[in-house]
């Protein structure tokens, strides 16, 4: 195998430039599927095969942007994404962001930021999950019982899977009132939405994540919109948080241009596969599959947690092994079911 | 949105980066960078590698730049470049209806 081992100048490290386009595909798979950017799984892949940790989560943010541009052309070129909201969700989104970030900086003071930081993120994740496969299990089944199970009832006219909370936030008409008609979202305060991108900034900036992990389902269950407009307008955050950590990471020289290359290579061809995916498996099946993927993010958070509080390597072994299979086995399931999709759509089963 | 707006609101986020903010970057759990005198060693290097190394050891600001225009660039020719090869496939790229 030392036939397809490269050089990387920045880091210093051979590297098997087939593992490289492999962790990238994956990602990319997985990134234009669920409109986030994946590095919960590039960063401690990279970490795995011998980048500093610094390095690796550069060459990651590097990547996610590259392969974001992708993803964002086929979503808008689908018609999945709402520039309104996107933009207004990236620049309120700052602020809070900022906020986080600050009380980041004032946990390290006390000299405890990492583990609480930790359990925050394993409370958020498991949390989401647990209500996400509520949502699919209990409410979505309820809810198209009562709805849309009319024999006869057009396509066309059934009505989006709104979550309740969004339609109770909907009812507060605290001027000025906006109108998302891509989202189909009539009227809704404008206030309601500035506050909702404060807090999803607010968890990004103190759990140190780039947003897409947070805005998709913020996207769905609190402002309301369908699974596949949630997927493309979040990556509009991705796309520009990305460019912003890119360079940010570049100037502090931790990026290396090599190995982002050829990440972005396969995870080109993995986030136009993705992207294409979602046509294929109805809203609820994302909304299944991210809820898995959340899950077992949460459980390895909290093998690393274990980790910390005991010292034994095994613990470490096992998160990044169940972050890696994890990433591995959602992005099998998601080719295989585009793959089946599409052999029906041709008439071959 | 067209493409040209897009790449302007890119670089205007690229300018509020490097006039706010040329030492922090955060990463999960808010664990901060600094900078570093890191070289890299170029004496083993050769072509592309070499000029990387170079450019990365003079100037780091140069290096985001060529980083960032780099990813941008390959990133956006990735995109049309799979998108006729899916086509060639047979899948289909257009818009599609959306089913919860």
């Amino acid at each position: 195998m030392n036939v397809f081992n490269i050089n990387l100048p920045v880091v210093g490290v051979q590297f098997n430039i087939l593992i490289l386009v492999l962790i990238g595909f994956c990602v990319g798979v997985i990134a234009g599927f669920f409109g986030e950017g994946g590095g919960w799984f590039v960063t401690p892949a990279l970490n795995i095969f011998g980048f500093p940790m610094a390095y690796a989560i550069g060459t990651c943010l590097s990547n996610i942007f590259g392969q974001s541009i992708g993803a964002t052309k086929r979503h808008q070129r689908m018609g999945n994404i709402d520039w309104k909201l996107g933009l207004i969700s990236v620049t309120v989104s700052i602020v809070g962001f900022e906020i986080g970030s600050q009380v980041v900086l004032a946990l390290e003071k006390t000299g405890n930021a990492g583990n609480i930081i930790r359990w925050c993120y394993v409370v958020f994740l498991s949390g989401l999950s647990c209500f996400m496969f509520y949502d699919y299990f209990v409410l979505q089944k309820r809810q198209l019982n009562d709805e849309n199970e009319i024999p006869g009832t057009p396509v066309e006219d059934i009505q989006p899977c709104r979550s309740k909370i969004a339609e109770r936030l909907y009812i507060i008409k605290l001027p000025p009132m906006i109108s998302f008609p891509i989202s189909q979202i009539k009227a809704v305060s404008l206030w309601i939405i500035i506050a909702i991108f404060l807090c999803t900034g607010f968890c990004s900036g103190l759990l140190g994540i780039g947003g897409g992990f947070i805005i998709m389902p913020t996207l769905i269950y609190l402002i309301g919109l369908p699974t596949i407009i949630a997927v493309g307008t979040s990556l509009i955050t991705v796309l520009f948080s990305s460019a912003y950590g890119c360079f940010i990471y570049a100037v502090n020289g931790r990026v290396e241009l090599v190995a982002a290359v050829i990440l972005l290579i396969g995870a080109s061809i993995g986030v136009q596969i993705g992207a294409t995916a979602v046509k294929y498996i109805k809203g609820y099946g994302i909304r299944l599959l991210f809820a898995i993927m959340i899950a077992f993010a949460a459980l390895s958070v909290i093998t690393e947690q274990f980790y910390k509080m005991t010292g034994k390597s095994f613990f470490q072994t096992m998160a990044e092994i169940i972050l890696l299979g994890t990433a591995l086995i959602i992005t099998t399931i998601i080719l295989s079911k585009l793959y089946i999709e599409i052999r029906k759509e041709r008439g071959r089963y | 949105m067209s493409i040209k707006k897009i790449i302007a609101l890119l670089l205007l986020c690229i300018v509020i980066a490097c006039a706010f903010n040329n030492s922090y970057a955060g990463d999960v759990g808010g664990k901060e960078v600094t900078s570093l005198d890191h070289k890299v060693d170029t004496t083993n290097l050769s072509g592309v590698n070499l000029w990387i190394a170079d450019l990365y050891n003079n100037n780091k600001l140069m290096y985001a730049i060529v980083v960032t225009l780099v990813m941008a660039a390959l990133g956006t020719t990735m995109a049309f470049g799979t998108d006729l090869i899916l086509k060639m496939f047979g899948m289909d790229v257009t818009k599609i209806s959306h089913r919860e």
